[in-house]
Order: structure tokens, then C-alpha cells, then sequence
């Protein structure tokens, strides 16, 4: 039996699985009514805390950056390198207290590429 | 096949204060390690590391620690040794270091990583001895007593034993289990040793001598 012989390809498909650098989680903190609202310098030290706790001194040397901040609806993007990323959810899933008292990461949108980040279809409005 | 697969972890304890031998304890050391786990990697190292985390074997006089954990945390545990900065025993605290000699799958790859390592620096300790007299005084150093203790109970089985990790005469042979004959009681064996490695130790010794 003869095997035809394959046309050369005129592309090239290359796939990279968890190639990226960077993951960016786009959160909000759920504070109850009357707590003091974080600052940005307040948020990362909550989040570095947050590591430190479940991650020793290794999870809080984690590079994690706070890329955006609004302190009125508390919603965060950070951004954290690709290895870190279960480290980093993990520990803020398990952060449960904020100046004493409890609070709660909520992980709205979680994507290798800052730019998935702008378009979110949970929050669109349908008329 | 499903079966838990463990790592030993063989290290030296290091220290320039001669009264840390006394407060090298399997609990003391087990404790100082943990201590060090939950600074370096957090809850979750403390709980991934401590499943199985035990001091399998200790000799106070050679500073000579066993320690086991599951093979997937190895690393972690590994990387908090280094960290490990003091070691706490009857209310002192005594700066020490902690070495890895090895890592192992069993028991019995680190004791003849032991046997080997042991006989080196019994020869090393020889060459730094000039006289007869240094030689079988206490030392203050942890390798002093090692090759005082060495000497002291190679001497009896060095006639018997032919060398190498042979079953001592005055045991039964082919029998593996069974506790050691009193005189190791002297030796300051982890109490978590179980009898079966009270042999192996045993076994140890004559082989070393015999170099």
C-alpha cells in the first residue's frame, strides 16, 4: 500500500499552554456596612498578610501588584506571576478578617491577558 | 500499586556550644523543624509537611538526625531546613545549624549512606588525632565522641563480626526482629526506634570499625 506523501504545510500552528508571564484577577472585597474602607497601600498589605499566613514567608515573597483600585465599590485588579496564581487565590479565599472583623475576597475575572479583563458578560446589562 | 511513598532526609546537626548535645532530643528537633516549615511555607506547609513527619532516628553524639515526610513535600521540607536557627531543650536554647547529608527513599539507602559517611570521617578524625592520649579523651567535639564511642563498642565486636553489615554472632541468625542486647541502651537512640532499626544500628557499628 502506498502512504501519499502529506503536502507541505504553508503555516505553522503553534500551541503554548500556560505560556503567559503574567495572571491578572480582577476581585472586590465584601466588607459589612460601617467598616473602614482599605486604601490601596491598605489592600496589598491585606493581601500579603493574606499570603503570609497560608504561604509562609515563601507565598509572601510572591510579586503581586495592585494595578487598579476603586475604594468606592472596593473592586481591585491584581496581577500576579503565573506560578503564584493558586498560592494568591488560595489565600485570599481563606482571608476572612479585616481589622477584626470579617470580610471576603470575591474573584470576579481571572485571565492570563489584562485586556479579557475589560469586557465582562456577568455584568452586562440586558434591556 | 498504591502505596504512601516517603522520603528520608538524613542531616547533621551543627554547633559551636558543646552543651547543645544534651538538649538534642527527637522531640526538640521535631519541633525546631516544624517551627521553621510554618515560618517558611505557611499553614499549608505546615499541613502538607506534617502528615508523615517524623524524627526516625537521632544520636545525640554524632548530631546525627533522620527525619521522614511524604516524597511529594520533600522540597519544601528540604527548604526549611536551612532555617532552622536554634534548638530549644529544658529551657535553654542553643544556636545550631542544621546539614543535609542525603535524601533518601528508604532507611536503609541513608544508614548505608551513614555507614559510609561515618567511616570517612572516622578516618578524617584518625589523621587529626597525634596522640593515643587525644585520641581516647572526651573530646568536646560531637566527632570526638564518635570515635570514642566507636572505639569503645567496635572493641568487643571487632573480634567477632567479619566485616561489612553482617548479623552479629551472639544473635540469632536470620532472625530480623527483636530488641538490641542492653548495652546499646546506653546510647542515646530516639525513643521512636523501632526494633527493627535498633538492629540496623547495630549492624552499623561493627562495620564501621572495620575499615
Amino acid at each position: 500500500m502506498e502512504r501519499t506523501e502529506l503536502p507541505a504545510a504553508a503555516y505553522e500552528r503553534r500551541v503554548l499552554v500556560s505560556a503567559a508571564q503574567h495572571y491578572y484577577l480582577r476581585v472586590r472585597l465584601e466588607l459589612p456596612d460601617g467598616a473602614a474602607r482599605p486604601g490601596a497601600p491598605q489592600l496589598k498589605q491585606l493581601v500579603v498578610a493574606a499570603l503570609r499566613e497560608l504561604h509562609g514567608e515563601v507565598g509572601a515573597a510572591l510579586p503581586v501588584d495592585v494595578l487598579a483600585y476603586e475604594e468606592k465599590t472596593l473592586c481591585a485588579i491584581l496581577r500576579v506571576i503565573s506560578s503564584g496564581l493558586v498560592k494568591l487565590w488560595s489565600a485570599l479565599t481563606l482571608q476572612g478578617f479585616y481589622q477584626n472583623r470579617r470580610c471576603a475576597f470575591r474573584v470576579l475575572q481571572t485571565s492570563p491577558f489584562l485586556l479579557a479583563l475589560a469586557g465582562n458578560s456577568r455584568e452586562l446589562a440586558l434591556d | 500499586m498504591v502505596r504512601f511513598k516517603n522520603r528520608y532526609v538524613l542531616c547533621e546537626v551543627l554547633s559551636e556550644d558543646p552543651r547543645c548535645r544534651q538538649c538534642i532530643e527527637d522531640r526538640a528537633v521535631g519541633l525546631a523543624v516544624r517551627d521553621a516549615i510554618a515560618r517558611a511555607h505557611g499553614d499549608y506547609g505546615l499541613g502538607c509537611c506534617c502528615v508523615s513527619f517524623t524524627v526516625k532516628y537521632l544520636n545525640a553524639y554524632t548530631g546525627t538526625v533522620l527525619l521522614r515526610c511524604r516524597k511529594d513535600f520533600q522540597r519544601l521540607l528540604s527548604s526549611a531546613l536551612p532555617l532552622v536557627r536554634h534548638l530549644e531543650g529544658r529551657g535553654q536554647r542553643f544556636p545550631c545549624a542544621l546539614r543535609t547529608l542525603h535524601v533518601g527513599g528508604t532507611i536503609r539507602t541513608c544508614q548505608k549512606f551513614l555507614i559510609q559517611y561515618n567511616r570517612r570521617q572516622l578516618l578524617l578524625l584518625l589523621q587529626n588525632c597525634t596522640n593515643e592520649g587525644e585520641f581516647l579523651q572526651p573530646c568536646s567535639s560531637a566527632r570526638g565522641a564518635a570515635a570514642q564511642l566507636l572505639l569503645s563498642f567496635g572493641r568487643g565486636e571487632a573480634q567477632c563480626a567479619a566485616g561489612g553489615a553482617e548479623l552479629l554472632p551472639h544473635r540469632r541468625a536470620g532472625t530480623e526482629r527483636g530488641g538490641g542486647g542492653g548495652r546499646w541502651h546506653r546510647d542515646r537512640l530516639s525513643s521512636t526506634c523501632s526494633p527493627v532499626f535498633r538492629i540496623c544500628i547495630i549492624k552499623m557499628i561493627p562495620s564501621i570499625v572495620l575499615c
